[in-house]
């Protein structure tokens, strides 16, 4: 028993890890315009493709790696200038169209640099060697992931809780009007909302795509959904929030996907029935009860509107 | 006095009937003198398509106030309700060739099949709606988007395979063509495949105009201003949305089964949300809330993505001058510039609020006109 | 007389902060009566209250002798709970949702406007009177009811003539002046056809001309519709002009009652409004 499902809890973790990177982007982004960045996860795709063709072009890993890192920043950067900055003060589905926009944007552009083709992701040595640990054969990226998750993380809430500029993001986020007369510079905060956002989206789309070694236009659409989906379930607006969501959705959609197969070996089904089509499917209607039950997230503040 | 104004008033509405007859004539007669494969054509049977879905999702977004994301999985169920009861008997065991030819042993005609597609669509609405409709803008977006990913997987489960086909296409049901006449010898007398679709999707629009200008229409756009105030003035929040959403739905259902048709088959996997956004940016482009641009921005977007942008997808050589940039996927990226242009900078989109009617009264007003 | 309202120990408790305290009151058929107190004294929270807006915390409010709320604290509420009267009204709670409330004849306008924007004024109108319907949902689509639609829109341009705002019917909601979009907040209210007709601060924002006519406005729809009025101002002429009895609270409780000559002379009221130490 255990060691069926041992290898699907490992490569939970794992994914969860990498949804959690991206999913402190949404949470963050939510915080400050509460806007659902849309674009996020074609930010983390883009973060792919850009490595694919720095690294053809004979770029060293160790110059690649960051050089990749701080253009994903920078897109980050540019799409809120270009695209959210100018709809300030638009009702929020302006921005939120805006946003489906540059996701579409995004996935066409790839689609015409690469031709609609698979990328092969290049491989990055060390961390995509294969181990074993506990009987279960892995690459080593899976071990590493859930570590420099946390890492990140906690880095992440010291710069929140510790810095000048986290002081400000904190401010803005509990109120965008007050701390802009309080002489907040809401511009800077903002960008470097992004900033911050599109970096921890670049540094799980490494991790990510060394698992599942090909890129494509669309590769972006879903683990973005998903990472959302874990910002939701945690509180949107809270980082350990997404985090803690971001490992439970990572950890039961990869048990989904082998419980047929687990279900199978321990004698409780007779034949396997294609559960795994549920996957992706169980990630929306766990949002879907979460929104209902509580809609604010396991960590999330309550608001109330005035009459 | 205010008699008077009101009868002058008829006089543009008259005049758009005028226009859309007009429209339908002309339909009627290029069809019967172009060839059936121009391009013309298949622009139009998908513009018909995606202007019905566009209105009815406007019919929530546009004026109800209803942020909904999930009319891919509206138009799936549809187009799979139509399909599973259109494809003919003898055909099932081709189709269903994994399933043992299905268990649904019977076909409807195709207008019943298209009712019943509208009717499962708002049915699966009804019952998403009731945990859903509760929720505020964007949650309720991703909720919606959520759900039509969920029944997306549910249609494509093996399981239900002897309904659904599983993830395997479902194709041989009646499609456009098929409502051409045929004399004797299988020749096309009268070509009808334009026509149709052009009638089903004006009559549905139709009715969702008319419900628009009802007390419903009024009450949905109450909820839209001010869904404090429109409770305040006795209108009961849930069951008006409930109303809009299943409404909205059933169109979308009509659509879906209109889009099967146009496809001649249907595979769940194609309806993903990236369907819905497309969709989304039509009723954007055109003018959230009026049904004239989005029926308008719906033949633009499927001219331009299908017909008219197509020549940046092939290399263009003028005189001895290679035009740089042209190759496939370059159609898309001017579109998607076009459409962040739009969605920034004319956020109104083409119409605004305004319908086809308002074009001619505005004309009435300026000064020094017919009096 | 008969009571139109009767609301019996109201509380209303956010968190630990209580707005409005054991309020009672009641409001006789046709008369005009006011709420006042200072700011933040609770009296918008009242309104939303009797309008279902709020789940009272603790009490009972009652339309022509129904039922329209009761409840009594619960939950995590009971251990928090500041007010009085905390087991008075044990039992069923009575919850309406405030379209029912609007149904049954409670009409309201608000403190910050809240127009339709996106329609014109005769439509702002004419929409309050969807609830009143008899036609069903697809005779309505359909528009097989052109009889119901045709009295209707008749009603509504005769309701617009009888407040002055029949010129400006086909403008935007939004495009009309301050003092004539508050003017439509009660032509809005009036076509649910209320027995009972809820102000809030229909004055705010008016010129002292313009005051001067909302009074006798009131006067005039209370007569001409057989209306209750129950307001809530804070323009002391207005006030003392129109109300046939005043209700005065200050942090939640009712620290007054009486006709308006009795409101003016009284100690308490100065010592709310003035603040203490002043003798």
């Amino acid at each position: 028993m255990w060691n069926t499902v041992f290898p699907y809890l490992l490569s939970g973790i794992s994914v969860g890890g990498q949804y959690a990177l991206i999913a402190i982007g949404y949470t963050m982004v939510y915080g400050i315009l509460r806007l659902i960045n849309f674009a996020h996860g074609d930010v983390f795709m883009v973060a792919g493709i850009l490595m694919v063709y720095i690294c053809a072009s004979g770029i060293p890993l160790y110059a690649s790696i960051p050089l990749v890192l701080a253009a994903t920043a920078f897109i980050g950067f540019l799409i809120e200038r270009v695209a959210y900055k100018p709809l300030r003060s638009a009702p929020r589905m302006s921005v939120m169209i805006s946003a489906i926009g540059v996701s579409y944007t995004l996935q066409n552009l790839v689609l015409y640099v690469t031709g609609g083709l698979n990328q092969i992701y290049p491989t990055i040595p060390w961390i995509s060697d294969s181990i074993s640990i506990l009987g279960a054969t892995t690459k080593r990226v899976t071990v590493i992931t859930p570590f420099l998750t946390l890492i990140l993380v906690v880095a992440l809430v010291l710069l929140i809780n510790r810095t000048k500029i986290g002081m400000a993001m904190r401010a803005v986020s509990k109120d965008f009007e007050t701390s802009q007369l309080m002489g907040i510079k809401i511009n800077t905060v903002i960008s470097t909302t992004f900033v911050i956002g599109s970096f921890l989206a670049g540094v799980g789309s490494m991790l990510y795509f060394t698992n599942y070694t090909t890129v494509i236009q669309t590769s972006g659409a879903m683990p973005g959904l998903k990472a959302f989906v874990a910002a939701v379930f945690g509180g949107i607006g809270s980082i350990p929030g997404a985090v803690i969501g971001a490992f439970i959705i990572g950890i039961m959609e990869n048990i989904i996907k082998g419980l047929d197969v687990i279900l199978f070996k321990s004698g409780i089904l007779a034949r396997p029935v294609g559960l795994a089509t549920f996957s992706d499917a169980f990630t929306f209607a766990l949002l879907i009860i979460i929104l209902v039950v509580k809609p604010t997230g396991l960590f999330g503040e309550k608001t109330t509107d005035k009459v | 006095m205010n008699a008077y104004a009101k009868q002058k008033s008829r006089v543009p509405v008259i005049l758009s009937f005028l226009i859309i007859l007009a429209v339908y004539v002309a339909v009627f007669i290029a069809e019967q003198n172009l060839p059936p494969t121009s391009m013309l054509f298949t622009v139009l049977k998908k513009g018909a398509t995606y202007a019905l879905v566009a209105v009815s999702m406007n019919l929530l977004n546009g004026f109800t106030g209803i942020f909904s994301l999930g009319q891919a999985g509206f138009m799936l169920v549809g187009a799979y309700t139509y399909a599973i009861f259109t494809i003919p008997l003898s055909q099932r065991a081709s189709v269903y060739q994994y399933f043992d030819g299905g268990i649904v042993q019977f076909t409807l005609p195709v207008p019943l099949a298209m009712i019943l597609a509208g009717l499962v669509a708002a049915f699966f609405a009804f019952l998403i709606g009731l945990p859903v409709l509760r929720l505020k803008s964007d949650y309720l977006a991703i909720a919606t988007l959520g759900f039509a990913e969920i029944i997306r997987a549910i249609f494509q489960w093996n399981q239900l395979g002897p309904l659904t086909n599983g993830s395997n296409m479902l194709r041989l049901f009646p499609n456009f063509n098929d409502f051409n006449i045929r004399n004797a010898d299988g020749q096309v007398t009268v070509y009808l495949s334009t026509l149709i679709p052009f009638l089903i999707s004006g009559l549905c629009i139709a009715l969702i105009v008319m419900l628009i200008h009802s007390g419903y229409g009024r009450a949905f756009k109450a909820i839209r201003d001010d869904e404090i105030a429109a409770e305040a003035m006795g209108i009961n929040l849930a069951h008006h949305k409930r109303l809009a959403f299943s409404i909205s739905s059933f169109f979308a259902g009509i659509g879906g089964a209109m889009l099967a048709m146009y496809q001649t088959t249907v595979q769940a996997k194609s309806f993903t949300s990236a369907m819905t956004y497309e969709i989304l940016l039509i009723v954007v482009i055109g003018g959230v809330g009026s049904v004239t641009g989005s029926v308008f921005s719906s033949f633009l977007f499927v001219a331009c993505s299908e017909w008219w942008l197509r020549f940046l997808d092939e290399k263009q050589i003028i005189g001895d001058f290679e035009v740089p940039l042209l190759r496939n996927g370059f159609r898309l990226v001017v579109f998607s510039v076009i459409i962040m242009i739009v969605v920034l900078f004319f956020r109104r989109g083409i119409m605004g609020t305004k319908e086809l009617p308002d074009l001619f009264r505005k004309r009435r007003i300026k000064p020094g006109k017919e009096g | 007389m008969e009571n139109v309202l009767n609301i019996e120990h109201l509380t209303m408790q956010f968190g630990g902060v209580v707005a409005v305290n054991d309020l009672s009151m009641e409001i006789n058929r046709g008369e005009i009566v006011a709420l006042i107190g200072p700011n933040g004294a609770g009296k918008t929270t009242a309104f939303n209250c009797v309008t279902s807006v709020y789940e009272p915390t603790n009490g009972q409010i009652l339309f022509c002798g129904r039922q329209i709320a009761r409840s009594s604290p619960s939950g995590k509420m009971r251990r928090i709970y500041a007010g009085s009267n905390a087991n008075a009204y044990t039992g069923e709670s009575v919850r309406l949702s405030p379209d029912q409330v609007t149904r049954l004849g409670i009409a309201r306008t608000f403190q910050n406007i809240r127009l339709f924007s996106g329609m014109t004024v005769f439509d702002n109108v004419l929409t309050a009177k969807h609830l009143r319907r008899k036609s069903n949902f697809l005779t309505a689509a359909l528009h097989l009811n052109m009889a119901e639609e045709k009295r209707m829109r008749e009603e509504t341009h005769e309701l617009l003539k009888q407040v002055g705002l029949m010129d400006v019917e086909d403008e935007m909601a939004t495009s009309l002046p301050y003092g004539k979009q508050r003017l439509l907040e009660i032509a809005r209210a009036l076509a649910t056809e209320p027995v009972l007709l809820l102000l809030d601060e229909p004055a705010a924002g008016m010129n002292p001309q313009e005051t001067e006519e909302l009074c006798s406005f009131i006067r005039r729809i209370r007569d001409e519709f057989q209306l209750t009025i129950f307001l809530i101002e804070h323009h002391m002429n207005l006030v003392m002009d129109i109300s046939d009895r005043i209700y005065v609270i200050d942090f939640g409780k009712l620290i007054a009652q009486g006709v308006p000559d009795e409101i003016q002379n009284n100690p308490d009221v100065i010592e709310a409004y003035l603040g203490g130490g002043d003798e």
